[in-house]
């Protein structure tokens, strides 16, 4: 009962100590240049009340969604294609290599430079942050799978196209769903720095508008809207994990 | 004998060949004739080449040299009538006891009703109704080995291979599914070869033993067990046999330590 409630109580308490510091350490500086928690929630309220939040946050959503969709419909099929084919694999593996650690704030240019100012930047960017994670543990997912389920379906003669689709991918989703995890978390960070760059609408895009015009108020709550959703979308994930997890077994 | 020859090796061998290059012999060539509906024991030691040996007539493995044939036509790869089963259960997780003996039936072409009712009959069969509907963690070692028997069964092959099935489960599972398996056995009349390194076991199940060695993998003797099914586990005929057996892996195993005090 009390390891329960102070489970539930600790990280409230920790959350009012953090603002309580941010309260105090904000009346050491002018607001302009470090608002306090009051001010960032009145500005947060202005910019709902505008309607500029609601909007920049739908586009944003819409943004991370297309580009987090599309990087699992081309990363789970292709991994998929190299964790059944080694030599394809030992082919593609060193340039993976090189590519992968390449920040993808680093192709910010060259997206710009080929696709102009707007929402393909953001949304290459984005797409790049998700690919590699479900790439990668799509691949490893199906690299280990248990020989033996493989004997067993050859055994009793199941065709090609039943073991893809009944042996390969039911044993791999776990795997997969590790790396659509991770890409969801590393697709939204890299959203507003996307956002930032090249586009002129969105979550990111607001945070630049508002250091233009030195509203660290706006920043502040745009920077807190950021964290919030992030937190939504995961646990969002997380929940769609769990009941995946029921139907699938309890090994997901 | 009237029964026909079921499978057949002859001097069929399994070579590898080392990180040096150099062949190495998994198993020295083998001429073994099994007679269908026989139950047949491999025993022996790791590495006397007994999976290997199983392997190859499931067709998980070509050998080197020699032919193994079943029903007279060469193996060439696995067959649906000839079904392995492993150590390691090999269900599907995501799948319950049910989904899994379905699995099977419809890699067979098997459809809708007639599926259904078949997996019904053989989980059934090795008394697992209650639990048709739970996913195998939810279950103990013994029942996911009698889930994938089942599975194997509702295909009605002619051959089931076992390697080292009970291996991983505990003396009074293993004494259960024995008698579980025999009674099946009974019932269906399958070719079995059966793979352990247990030499109770080998002389409790098999009509004829096959006891193996290693260094290198090797066939050292056949023994026949002509005792009628269900045996005495602790009566004087099965213990005659059984010190026969253990007579000649004692002899297996001194050949050994000579050729190891040899090398020295």
């Amino acid at each position: 009962m009390l390891a329960s409630l102070s489970k539930k109580l600790l990280p409230l308490l920790a959350l009012a100590a953090f603002v309580a510091i941010w309260q105090f350490a904000a009346g050491f500086w002018p607001p302009e240049l470090f608002p306090s928690p009051l001010i960032v929630a009145a500005a947060l309220r202005e910019l709902a009340d505008s309607g500029v939040l609601w909007s920049n946050i739908a586009i944003s959503l819409a943004r991370f969604a297309g580009a987090y969709l599309a990087a699992i419909v081309i990363a789970v099929p292709l991994g998929l294609f190299l964790g059944r084919n080694p030599r394809c694999r030992q082919a593609i593996d060193p340039l993976v290599q090189v590519l992968r650690p390449i920040s993808p704030i680093a192709w910010f240019p060259l997206a710009v430079l080929w696709f102009g100012i707007g929402n393909a930047p953001a949304v290459f960017i984005i797409f790049l942050a998700a690919f590699y994670p479900v790439l990668l543990s799509t691949v490893s997912a199906v690299v280990g799978i248990p020989p033996v389920y493989l004997k067993v379906a050859a055994n009793f003669g199941a065709r090609p196209g039943a073991v893809f689709l009944r042996v390969i991918i039911p044993a791999a989703f776990p795997g997969i769903m590790v790396g659509l995890h991770i890409a969801v978390g590393t697709a939204w960070i890299h959203l507003v720095a996307g956002e930032m760059l090249g586009a002129q609408s969105g979550l990111g895009f607001m945070i630049v508008d508002a250091r233009n015009f030195l509203r660290t108020d706006w920043i502040m709550a745009g920077m807190l809207v950021v964290g919030v959703l992030g937190l939504c979308i995961n646990l969002g994930m997380r929940r769609f994990e769990l009941w995946l997890g029921r139907r699938w077994g309890g090994v997901a | 004998m009237t029964a026909s020859i079921k499978i057949s090796l002859q001097t069929a061998e399994k070579l590898y060949s080392s990180p040096l290059g150099e062949d190495v012999i998994a198993l020295a060539p083998v001429t073994l004739e099994i007679v269908s509906g026989e139950l047949v024991c491999l025993v022996g030691p790791s590495g006397c080449g007994k999976t290997t040996l199983v392997n190859m007539m499931a067709g998980f493995e070509k050998p080197s040299a020699g032919v193994v044939t079943i029903d007279g036509r060469p193996v060439r790869g696995t067959d649906p009538d000839h079904i392995m089963i492993f150590q390691e259960y090999g269900l599907y997780p995501w799948r319950t006891v049910l989904g899994n003996v379905l699995f099977a039936l419809e890699a067979k072409g098997l459809k809708g009703k007639e599926a259904l009712a078949k997996a019904t009959e053989y989980i059934e069969l090795v008394g697992l109704t209650k639990s048709k509907d739970s996913f195998p963690h939810q279950l103990s070692g013994g029942m996911k080995q009698r889930v994938a028997i089942a599975r194997a069964l509702a295909v009605e092959p002619s051959v089931l291979f076992l390697d080292e099935p009970f291996g991983a489960l505990d003396a009074f599972t293993r004494m259960y599914l024995q008698d579980e398996l025999l009674r099946l056995w009974q019932e269906k009349r399958p070719t079995i070869v059966f793979v352990t390194h247990d030499l109770d076991e080998a002389v409790y199940l098999g009509g004829r033993v096959v006891l193996m060695a290693p260094g290198p993998g090797r066939v050292q003797k056949i023994i026949d067990v002509p005792l009628a099914w269900p045996r005495d586990r602790i009566g004087d005929s099965l213990a005659h046999y059984r010190r026969e057996l253990f007579k000649e892996f004692h002899l297996v195993h001194q050949q050994a330590a000579d050729v190891a005090s040899y090398e020295i």
